[in-house]
């Protein structure tokens, strides 16, 4: 053995850098665990920390044996009570020394020139961390990884010591910090990424004034599954987007900029009469849960109106409500005409309002939009020619107890309808332009009102360009950028007839120039990092442009100042657009969108969908109201929300004493006493079957297959939402996986047989054993999210649902107790951890065992976001800071985003922190 | 050789493709290029796709079923089944491939690897992006004899997004081109593209866009000096796309002092919506054939279905067409035997309808179908969502080297990637290449 250069000092900051990262586990944890070697599972965790003392205390001790040595040691002192590491020496010596050996001795069967299990290599890796060289530094950051997790190597195979072990990992991450230190300056990632549509519509808006629907009119931005696509590598631009933003600026600008003369109002209205017939059983005032579809009843069609502008839409509304009921809510919604039966019908929400007045105080209700928003009706051709365009205006009853799928309701059962609450809307009046002050104020903020106009009409127009520029590049501009768009402008002038028009044209092409479409980068030397730092902050938490506040901040040259910052974030969360925020960051994190398009099977859970119950799209998912899939989305969207506005913990993620419900969704989940559409925090017990992220719908549902649950794909989803793991996709040579398991309940095979199949093969076992574990627990919700413990015995052959004898709520329940027989298996032994059986089990273990690693999670996930790059081992030393630094009240929500937002890395994300 | 090959004086590597376009006279001249050489008529091609697989159940004596998309199992000269019986006049036309995929989709997911099908971009390997697709290559290469580069039409219009194409063309990473799918829009842009103003105004226009152009090219440069080198490469994307703008200002400027063509739009119902799935598909056939025949447009892709269309109608038209209770999704999922052979044989129909009127257009000393090469297929097989073992059907260009009236299957040993069959697409269109994507050569078994 050659022999050990320790130095105490080296040997000191090796082991204080280690420990203070003890217990971070990045990836995620995944120790085969197959009977033939049981080991005391003791997570990795536990086992840093009880060596940190003894690390400390060992530096000071001089005088390193070799590693066998040590390991001899390590069996006098007793293997439960691992002795601290010996040094490695740093650079290739130790290498070569040590760290290939132990290589060849654990890994290089597997990972080496004959086999290269999960694409991996050892074999070939360069020893000098700290140059940087051959581009190995992710494989190294990964190879430590696993070793601080104890995933490798598999339990089955031949196990270092565990001094051995936590010797080589302090090498690895020495080299690495050196690395990190020495090379911090030289992060090249580029800044330079196109605003994502999200963004761009949000600063369209803020830009102009108006809130116009564009994203619809843009190439979509491209998803993958829990990513961010905020970043250089997702923000491509190629010609075809060009041409569509030209034809959206072009489009916005029609509507931001007003003709001059005060133009014609058009307007016209509705009144219902309620006296209908002697049989009708509703009146015709009245909008009862299923008329909205389709019908006349508060239906208005509009045959005129200006082609851009901002309409007012006023009703006279009442409810009418039984016993028990305090309100009923009421959407308008506008566009082409809603064929319910026929599922056609294109339109966009004008507004909800939730009725409380009876119909003796009939009260007037007003809305605004934008007209440009609604979709059009085209008119028809008939032998008389065509028929002229048209938009609708629909009321519809949303009133909603979760349980509107009862088969034997629907809108031919008046019984029903007059025991739930209904609608009066006894006129309807739409009006549009709005003139209240004409020009609008969208108008005057481009094209302010001026002597200058005619006084001297060039400089007029520099003024207007100067303004507009600064706005739309986030900062200030030079007076050659301006000139530029003045040469355009005058260039265009002859073409057009006015001066709106000429400058409709000009600023669209602004809006095409790539310090608009951009993010602002302080590197253009056009401007400085405090304007960078607003726009970051704001893109980060409002999804949008800076504010006034934050541009004035920025000209003061105040962003840089640490208590600025601070109160800058807490204002922007406790604003209102801090919702785009939290619903783009958490669909993109979740990557619950999925959940919206899987195929529910109808058979199996016949209440799920608003079914169309007659007419020729009999059993098709109703297109007129919100469904319980839409609900699901917001549920999730709004318990990270209401996390963020607490400052919890979090943790919380993984569970809580509270749900996020409306009416429908606590029906769906069976919980009792809540009332209406408007979300709340509904108090839930330990021992309820809700609470966190894992048991809400949009979680179970979008990782299952609409008929079974599906394991495989809620472990991926726990750990690369919750744990924070890259879970590889299965190679491509693997055979798939049956997706039959569970589809129809004559054949029911349970998808842990179907597993245990799967893992006979070699190939699949590999990961999989370290998969689905995690999934099983889940096994206690169903294909629709909810708690479902009872199953159909495997085999079993059962009846089918049948809409007629099981249609009721009493039949349904009825027929599930004689379907489902058996109660489920969610009983897994967690890679590394303890068994675990159902979801109570599994929080408990990931809230006690995993909390570093989940808190570590939500932080790197916010910093990706926050920055708009993925993360690399250049920023290990940074997130580690993070994570430190927000320990105290066990990560907090909001306080982790003021960190990230004060962080270095946040404020000149160019350069990764030294560690 | 033709005479616009020596345009390209030494050989160019387009950006990010991994294709490397060959001078023809460096590379050993097959007898299918001296055959292509010959041609004097434009030289075609037309990709089209249809969604989640076909239909082909395993059966134990490897025959195939009567309802089968393949008309035979093994390699062979074939004799058409039920499913493929359509295609009957055109028989000696047509070549089946078997076995025949891109590597580069494997990873992508049973919804998914319909993106890589006209691409072969390696999307979840070195790449994480798609990459230019045949006829876009075409196009930058060829795309300058005809009004319009090429024509990209789509069921489902526009471009989707990762994972969910609805378009099989692409210029390069990133740069997906948006799908035609409204028959009125497609005519009214292929064949009266001033709309209502005269070649004057439309001169005009163009003129101010290229002065327009030019000002925010200067304003990017101005721009572009001060980022880092790393942000610099990333914006030139941007500049990269004013210019193609600016290419494409330039060219319609030119052709706007060529006469448009006439159209007899008899028999053509440009009305036609999804709601009659069979005219609609007809009439997007019509139009590939109106812009072929006028020489508008010699390279066009078509995706007839994407993987994503469970959330429309074009997914709902077995349902539209013979009342099958679910969509193709659901076919691809259960094979039913009697809905699937209905499905297959309609997609036939429509196929056969294109190659049809193809064959039926003399031209030259043969007919159009004899200057067209058209691929068709799939990016799943049977296997409900697999990503491997494409069905495909490659057709016409008879005068263009190909040779045809058999299968041929490269399963197991005899595997070679698909791109090797671009190769040799692109090469009978005047585009040499000598390696596309992941390309080992060209598929020498289907040349003459």
């Amino acid at each position: 053995m050659p022999p050990l250069v320790a130095g105490n000092t080296l040997i000191c900051s090796t082991f204080e850098s280690n420990a203070a990262y003890g217990g971070r586990t990045k990836k995620g944890p995944a120790g085969t665990h197959l009977d033939r070697t049981p080991r005391i599972p003791i997570p990795m965790s536990c086992f840093l920390k009880s060596y940190k003392a003894a690390a400390l205390l060992m530096a000071l001790v001089a005088g390193m044996g070799n590693l066998e040595a040590l390991a001899a040691e390590e069996s006098l002192v007793g293997g439960s009570a691992p002795g601290p590491p010996p040094p490695i020496p740093a650079g290739e010596s130790g290498h070569r020394s040590h760290v290939q050996p132990f290589f060849t001795t654990y890994c290089i069967r597997c990972h080496g020139a004959e086999k290269t299990k999960g694409e991996m290599t050892l074999h070939t890796l360069d020893g000098d961390l700290a140059s940087g060289a051959g581009g190995e530094l992710d494989r190294w950051e990964r190879i430590l990884e696993v070793l601080d997790d104890g995933e490798m190597p598999p339990e089955d195979e031949k196990q270092p010591t565990a001094v051995e072990r936590a010797a080589v990992q302090a090498w690895i991450d020495q080299g690495m910090r050196d690395h990190v230190a020495k090379a911090s300056d030289a992060i090249a990632a580029p800044l330079a990424r196109r605003l994502t549509n999200f963004e761009y519509e949000n600063t369209m808006r803020d830009l102009l004034g108006i809130d116009l629907e564009l994203i619809k009119d843009l190439s979509q931005d491209p998803q993958k599954p829990y990513q961010f696509n905020n970043s250089a590598e997702f923000m491509l631009l190629g010609p075809d987007q060009l041409d569509r933003y030209l034809k959206t600026a072009r489009r916005a600008l029609a509507s931001a900029i007003v003709d001059p003369e005060k133009p014609k109002v058009h307007r016209q209205s509705w009144t219902f009469e309620p006296t209908g017939p002697a049989f009708a059983t509703a009146q015709p005032d009245e909008i009862a849960v299923y008329t909205g579809g389709s019908g006349r009843k508060g239906t208005a069609v509009i045959t005129s109106w200006p082609e851009t502008g901002e309409y007012r839409i006023r009703i006279k509304a009442a409810a009418i409500l039984p016993p028990g009921f305090k309100d009923v809510p009421l959407r308008i919604v506008m566009g082409s005409i809603l064929r319910g039966d026929a599922g056609t019908g294109d339109y966009t929400p004008v507004g909800t309002v939730h009725l409380t007045n009876d119909v003796e105080h009939l009260q007037d209700f007003e809305f605004r939009g934008r007209i440009e928003n609604h979709p059009i009706q085209v008119g028809e051709v008939t032998k008389d020619g065509q028929e002229p365009a048209t938009r609708h205006i629909y009321c519809q009853n949303l009133y909603d107890n979760g349980r509107l799928n009862d088969n034997s309701v629907n809108h031919f059962d008046t019984a029903w309808q007059f025991s739930v609450p209904r609608a009066v809307v006894r006129s309807i009046e739409f009006e549009a332009p709005v003139v209240d002050t004409w020009p609008p104020e969208h108008h005057t903020r481009i094209l302010p009102a001026s002597p200058l106009r005619s006084a001297d009409p060039d400089a007029y127009v520099r003024n207007v360009l100067k303004s507009f520029i600064t706005r739309a590049y986030r900062r200030p501009t030079s007076p050659d950028e301006v000139d530029r768009f003045l040469k355009i402008y005058k260039m265009l002038e002859p073409e057009f007839d006015s001066l709106e028009a000429t400058m409709r044209e000009t600023l669209a092409t602004v809006l095409v120039s790539p310090q608009f479409l951009y993010h602002t980068v302080a590197a253009d030397g056009l401007t400085t990092p405090d304007y960078e730092m607003a726009s970051r902050l704001s893109y980060f938490l409002r999804g949008s442009m800076p504010d006034q506040e934050l541009l004035s901040l920025a000209a003061a040259g105040q962003l840089d100042d640490p208590g600025v910052i601070q109160s800058q974030v807490r204002r922007m969360l406790a604003d209102e657009r801090a919702r785009d925020f939290v619903r783009n960051f958490t669909m993109q994190w979740l990557s619950i969108e999925k959940s919206r398009t899987v195929n529910i099977n109808r058979n199996l859970f016949p209440r799920f969908l608003y079914l169309v119950p007659n007419g020729e799209r009999t059993g098709q998912e109703q297109l007129y109201r919100p469904t319980i899939r839409d609900y699901l989305i917001d549920e999730t969207v709004g318990f990270i929300g209401e996390l963020i506005r607490r400052n919890a913990s979090v943790l919380t993620i993984v569970d809580s004493d509270f749900a996020w419900l409306n009416e429908p969704l606590a029906s769906h989940y069976g919980v009792d006493g809540v009332h209406g559409l408007r979300f709340r925090a509904v108090p839930v017990a330990r021992d309820a079957k809700l609470g966190g992220l894992p048991t809400q719908g949009s979680v179970l549902v979008g990782n299952g297959t609409g008929s079974a649950p599906h394991p495989i794909y809620r472990a991926v989803w726990l750990r690369e939402a919750i744990l924070g793991d890259e879970v590889p996709p299965p190679p491509a040579e693997v055979p798939a996986l049956s997706d039959k398991a569970g589809e129809s309940v004559a054949s029911a095979t349970t998808i842990k047989d179907l597993l245990r199949i799967h893992r006979t093969e070699e190939a699949c076992n590999d990961c999989h054993v370290r998969l689905d574990p995690w999934g099983i627990p889940f096994e206690e919700y169903n294909a629709v999210g909810q708690y479902q413990p009872m199953i159909p015995k495997n085999g079993a052959v059962v009846r089918r649902y049948q809409a007629n004898v099981d249609g009721t709520l009493d039949g349904y329940r009825k027929y599930l107790e004689t379907v489902n027989t058996v109660k489920v298996d969610a009983s897994a032994r967690i890679p590394n951890g303890p068994e675990v059986t159902g979801m109570r089990d599994l929080k408990d273990y990931l809230l006690s065992d995993r909390k570093e690693e989940v808190a570590e999670n939500v932080i790197r996930r916010l910093l990706a976001y926050g920055i708009g790059r993925p993360l690399t081992y250049h920023d290990r030393y940074a997130v580690e800071a993070l994570l430190d630094e927000c320990k105290q009240g066990e990560y907090p929500f909001q306080d982790i985003i003021v960190a990230i937002c004060s962080s270095e890395l946040f404020r000149t994300p160019t350069r990764a922190t030294r560690p | 050789m033709t005479q616009e090959s020596h345009r390209m004086n030494r050989r160019t590597v387009l950006r990010g493709g991994g294709i490397a376009l060959a001078l023809p006279f460096l590379s050993s001249m097959s007898r299918a290029a001296s055959l292509v050489a010959k041609v004097q008529q434009p030289k075609r091609m037309l990709i089209s796709y249809i969604s989640y697989g076909v239909y082909d159940p395993p059966t134990k004596d490897k025959t195939c079923h009567e309802w089968s998309w393949y008309p035979r199992h093994d390699s062979g000269p074939i004799t058409l089944n039920k499913a493929s019986a359509p295609f009957e006049s055109v028989k000696d036309s047509i070549t089946y491939l078997r076995g025949l995929d891109h590597p580069g989709g494997y990873g992508l997911g049973g919804h998914s690897s319909g993106d890589v099908f006209a691409t072969a971009a390696d999307m979840c390997g070195a790449d994480n992006t798609n990459n230019i697709s045949i006829d876009q290559l075409a196009a930058k290469v060829a795309g300058h004899h005809t009004r319009y580069p090429s024509l990209v039409l789509g069921s489902e219009g526009g471009t989707g997004s990762y994972g969910m194409s609805k378009t099989l063309s692409h210029y390069g990473p990133g740069q997906p081109v948006p799908a035609l799918e409204k028959p009125q829009e497609i005519f009214n842009r292929l064949f009266r593209p001033y709309a209502n103003h005269t070649v004057e105004d439309v001169r005009a226009r163009l003129k101010r866009e290229a002065s327009v152009l030019d000002l925010m090219k200067e304003n990017y440069r101005s721009l572009h000096g001060k980022l880092g080198a790393d942000d610099r490469r990333k914006m030139d994307e941007y500049l990269d796309s004013v210019r193609a703008i600016e290419q494409r200002v330039e060219r319609t400027s030119k052709w706007t002092h060529e006469e448009l063509p006439k159209i007899d739009t008899k028999g053509l119902n440009l009305e036609a919506t999804y709601h009659q799935p069979t005219e609609y598909m007809r009439c997007m056939y019509d139009l590939i054939y109106l812009a072929f025949q006028t020489d508008s447009t010699r390279f066009a892709t078509f995706m007839t279905e994407s993987e994503s269309s469970t959330g429309n109608l074009v997914g709902n038209f077995p349902n539209m067409l013979f009342g099958y209770k679910g969509g193709t999704h659901d076919i691809a999922h259960n094979r039913p035997e009697d809905a699937s052979g209905e499905w297959e044989k309609w997609r036939a129909e429509q196929h056969a309808y294109f190659l049809k009127r193809l064959r039926d257009t003399p031209e030259g000393d043969g007919t159009m179908l004899d200057t067209t090469v058209v691929l068709w297929g799939s990016a799943h097989p049977h296997g409900s969502h697999s990503t491997k073992d494409y069905p495909l059907q490659i057709a016409g260009g008879n005068q263009l080297g190909f040779k045809h009236g058999r299968l041929h299957n490269f399963e197991g040993a005899r595997k070679k990637p698909l791109s090797n069959v671009f190769v040799s697409m692109l090469n009978a269109v005047d585009v040499p290449v000598e390696k596309f994507a992941d390309s080992t050569g060209e598929l020498t078994e289907i040349l003459a």
